[in-house]
């Protein structure tokens, strides 16, 4: 039996066009088109690349609604294995490739991008495999040759790594070591004693860089509002805020209150004790101060509702994405700054 | 507004300011309840200088021990 | 002062009339452990058993503890607790080994923790291989949850003690002669000297941990002789993240203590164990680690492996108390759960340290796992936030099954990127 393929491509590699065409919508044709045709070649008999769907670069990375359409083309296709790409250092291009093997992923599709380590998509590709490719389409040949390689490893079933010149996140995954962890952290201090300063099982982390906003001009003026990661709700925790491993947050009001009252609210944090909190909630959501700092014309205004999680073992993820939507739902609103508390 | 800095600036938060407690973010347990509320506006008070303050890294902002 | 440990093996285990060890089988009277639970604060106490192998489902654990004893009525194991706040480590030590009391319900303040005895699961906690006499509960109504919390901690310690009374008069299956620590100025022969530091999680009511009776919460770094483990000188109050909790049975067999006594006299010594709280605020957090480093250089430490309970803010002080270490030159090894989110692609540890950066990584704690429906659950009938019968099939986060990515050191689970 073959593996069935679906390729992605962008307009310029599907030869719709080039900038112009970069509000095309997503498409598909028969069969493999453009680099899709040596890379069928390379993949051999054994494989068929069935459909191509494709995609304007403008339409893939700013219609909100693009990946969900494309994935219905590639769904309909019945796919083994989703193909994107190569996009080189194209950075639409990439972004596109990564969210739809993202997409294809999170379906539970096999699924492979192509592109060169410096394409800012790159990290979209969430847990899903992206194979290096060279920086530009003049390095098709040895790019496709890699690509052709990746695809057949992965349709096998077999983890692509990055010997195998992946690049991006590769996911870390649970396994049981034949020793306990104890045991390995003596190992781990002796090597170390030993000379070997660079020995560790846990590389350390990347962390994103942040643009600072611009400032305030006069908070006198501003609408502010006040937010927390300190999971403080009303008593019955009405809409089950977890007390770790948040997966949601949630907003209340505040108009018409000077003061968090004791009682009426309280922490469902799991990560300290909330006796402090529980007695007092304004020392999580400080609101009695800021309300007299609002009636004494030094904040501008209050906004209407404060906003909450529990940030207690929250993955960085969901910690991202609760950011996302607050600063989106805060913008929307006309707030111009944003206090927050953290635990 | 956190007590863990370290951890603040090593996730990039850009503006940062300082507090007393893990548990308590914006109060400190340790002082009558007049005093708590005092330190507390004088936390707030800080932290909206702080909005108005450019910054181009994370940056750890201290409230002054006898500020306003 | 050595310690020995005379282990009777449980091999089976049974409820009858009256609490008895024979041959392996540690038998439990209901009645008698339900004597020794007993307490204005709880209505009532059930006990059974669930062994590994079962189609059990423990819920809601809250602690569990090895039966042990020193003598009748535990001759003053679990000293500040049981018996008075005397110095242990010393003498003969009875351990039931392969046994536990594990306490399940609900308390107010305490995350979702599962024990599966059959399963995928069962293999991540040290409970899954254990006999555990489970201890259900119903509070007094209006008892205050901290009286509860307190009626459960020295009932399960009596209970421990009940149990391993049985086998006083029993022939051991084996005696262990601990090796004591090498003090400073000792000769080594060229064998590093390697010690532990333990980080005690003092974050107050339902998470705090108990150094002879007291909490250790405000407390400076100090060294314990690592004997008094064994006797019951740490016992765990702290009912948050499951996966990370370093419970009472843990403390009593701490992995590292007992991989650095394995290693002692061959390719090490053993240095010393020493134990910290894990403060509220940073300045604390920095004078505690600062304080910890100084100490490993006076009692001759040459590298250290240091300890966590709890998450992130947990992960500052490991980070603080490393690099404050590695600032000594004394080389430092944390044990770290990663949390790098359901597909493993995330940051895996928000406070690493900046200067001694070896890690060894217990698993990835967001990494989802399912388990099989079972027959039976103990402890309670839903599994807190899904909502779901404790008896159902259920996906849940590796951090959810109890001691699965013990900081101490007990699981094997490990995290890396797939090898090529």
């Amino acid at each position: 039996m073959t593996t069935r393929i679906v390729h992605y491509l962008n307009q310029f590699f599907t030869g719709v066009g080039g900038e112009d065409s970069a509000g095309t919508g997503p498409a598909r044709r028969d069969g493999p088109v453009g680099p899709g045709t040596r890379l069928a070649q390379l993949l051999g008999p054994e494989f068929e690349i069935v459909t191509t769907v494709y995609c304007g670069d403008d339409y893939a990375t700013t219609t909100p609604t693009a990946v969900q359409e494309i994935m219905a083309l590639i769904k309909e296709a019945q796919p083994d294995v989703v193909v994107a790409g190569p996009a080189f250092t194209s950075g639409r291009y990439g972004l596109a490739c990564a969210r739809v093997v993202a997409a294809a992923h999170e379906a539970g599709l096999t699924a492979i991008a192509c592109m060169h380590t410096d394409n800012p998509g790159l990290d979209e590709a969430g847990a899903a495999p992206v194979v290096a490719s060279g920086e530009t389409g003049r390095t098709m040949k040895e790019t496709l040759d890699n690509l052709a390689a990746a695809v057949a490893k992965v349709a096998a079933g077999e983890p692509l790594t990055r010997a195998d010149d992946r690049v991006g996140k590769v996911p870390r995954l649970n396994r049981l070591d034949d020793r306990n962890s104890a045991e390995r952290a003596v190992d781990l201090v002796l090597a170390r004693l030993g000379g070997d300063r660079r020995a560790t099982e846990v590389p350390l982390p990347k962390f994103d860089q942040v643009t600072p906003a611009s400032p305030l001009e006069d908070p006198s003026k501003a609408l502010v509002a006040i937010l927390t990661e300190g999971a403080l709700v009303p008593d019955d925790n009405p809409d089950g805020l977890e007390s770790a491993r948040a997966t949601k947050w949630l907003r209340y009001p505040l108009e018409g209150m000077d003061s968090m009252p004791a009682g009426e609210y309280r922490s469902v944090h799991g990560g300290f004790s909330t006796v402090w909190a529980n007695e007092d909630p304004n020392r999580i959501l400080p609101l009695d101060v800021a309300r007299q700092l609002e009636s004494e014309g030094a904040i501008g205004q209050l906004h209407r509702e404060y906003m909450t999680t529990a940030g207690n073992g929250t993955s960085v993820a969901n910690a991202r994405r609760f950011g996302v939507e607050w600063v989106g739902e805060l913008r929307r609103l006309g707030v111009q700054a944003a206090l927050l508390t953290a635990t | 507004m956190c007590n863990l800095v370290s951890i603040a600036k090593r996730v990039g938060a850009p503006r940062i300011v300082t507090t007393r407690g893990i548990p308590y973010p914006a109060g400190d347990p340790s002082l009558g309840p007049a005093d708590e509320k005092a330190w507390r506006r004088r936390l707030v008070t800080k932290a909206l200088q702080v909005v108005a303050t450019p910054v181009t890294a994370p940056t750890v902002f201290e409230v002054d021990e006898h500020g306003q | 002062m050595k310690l020995t440990r005379l282990v009777h093996d449980v091999t089976s285990v049974a409820l009858g009339e009256s609490t008895s060890y024979a041959s392996g089988t540690l038998t439990v009277s209901a009645d008698e452990a339900a004597a020794v639970m007993a307490s204005p604060a709880l209505a009532e106490v059930h006990v059974s058993w669930a062994s590994p192998g079962d189609a059990v489902r423990i819920v809601k654990v809250l602690d569990a503890v090895e039966p042990r004893t020193k003598g009748p009525g535990g001759g003053g194991i679990f000293p500040g607790l049981l018996g008075p706040p005397r110095p242990q480590g010393r003498g003969e030590t009875h351990v039931m080994r392969g046994a536990a009391v594990v306490v399940a319900g609900y308390l107010p303040r305490a995350q979702e923790a599962v024990v599966d005895m059959s399963g995928p699961a069962a293999a991540l906690s040290p409970l899954g291989a254990t006999h555990n006499l489970v201890v259900e509960f119903t509070p007094t109504p209006d008892a205050a949850w901290e009286d509860v919390d307190t009626a459960l901690r020295h009932g399960s310690l009596a209970l421990a003690v009940l149990l391993a009374d049985a086998g006083l008069e029993a022939p051991p299956d084996s005696v262990e002669e601990l090796p004591s620590v090498v003090v400073p100025g000792a000769p080594v022969e060229g064998r590093p000297r390697v010690g532990a530091i333990t980080n005690l999680q003092t974050q107050g009511t339902f998470k705090d941990s108990f150094v002879y009776g007291r909490s250790f919460a405000g407390a400076l770094p100090t060294l314990i002789d690592p004997d008094e483990m064994d006797d019951g000188a740490v016992v765990s109050g702290q009912f948050g993240h499951p996966g990370l909790k370093n419970f009472t049975y843990l403390f009593q067999n701490h992995p590292v203590v007992e991989a650095l006594r394995r290693r002692h006299g061959q390719d090490l010594e053993f240095a010393g164990l020493m134990l910290s709280p894990e403060p509220v605020d940073q300045d604390r957090k920095e004078l505690v680690s600062a304080h910890a480093a100084k100490l490993c250089a006076a009692a001759g430490f040459d590298a250290a492996i240091v300890t966590k309970e709890g998450g992130g803010n947990a992960d500052g002080d490991m980070a603080l108390k490393m690099d404050a270490l590695a600032e000594l030159k004394i080389p430092a090894v944390g044990l770290f759960a990663e949390m790098a989110g359901s597909d493993g692609t995330g940051p895996s540890i928000v406070v690493p340290p900046e200067k001694a950066t070896g890690m060894v990584s217990t698993g990835n704690y967001d990494e989802r796992l399912v388990l099989p429906a079972v027959e039976r659950a103990l402890g309670g009938e839903e599994i807190a936030l899904l909502r779901q019968k404790a008896t159902d099939e259920v996906e849940l986060p590796t951090a959810v099954v109890y001691g699965s990515l013990s900081p101490l050191g007990w699981g094997r689970l490990t995290c890396a990127e797939p090898a090529a």
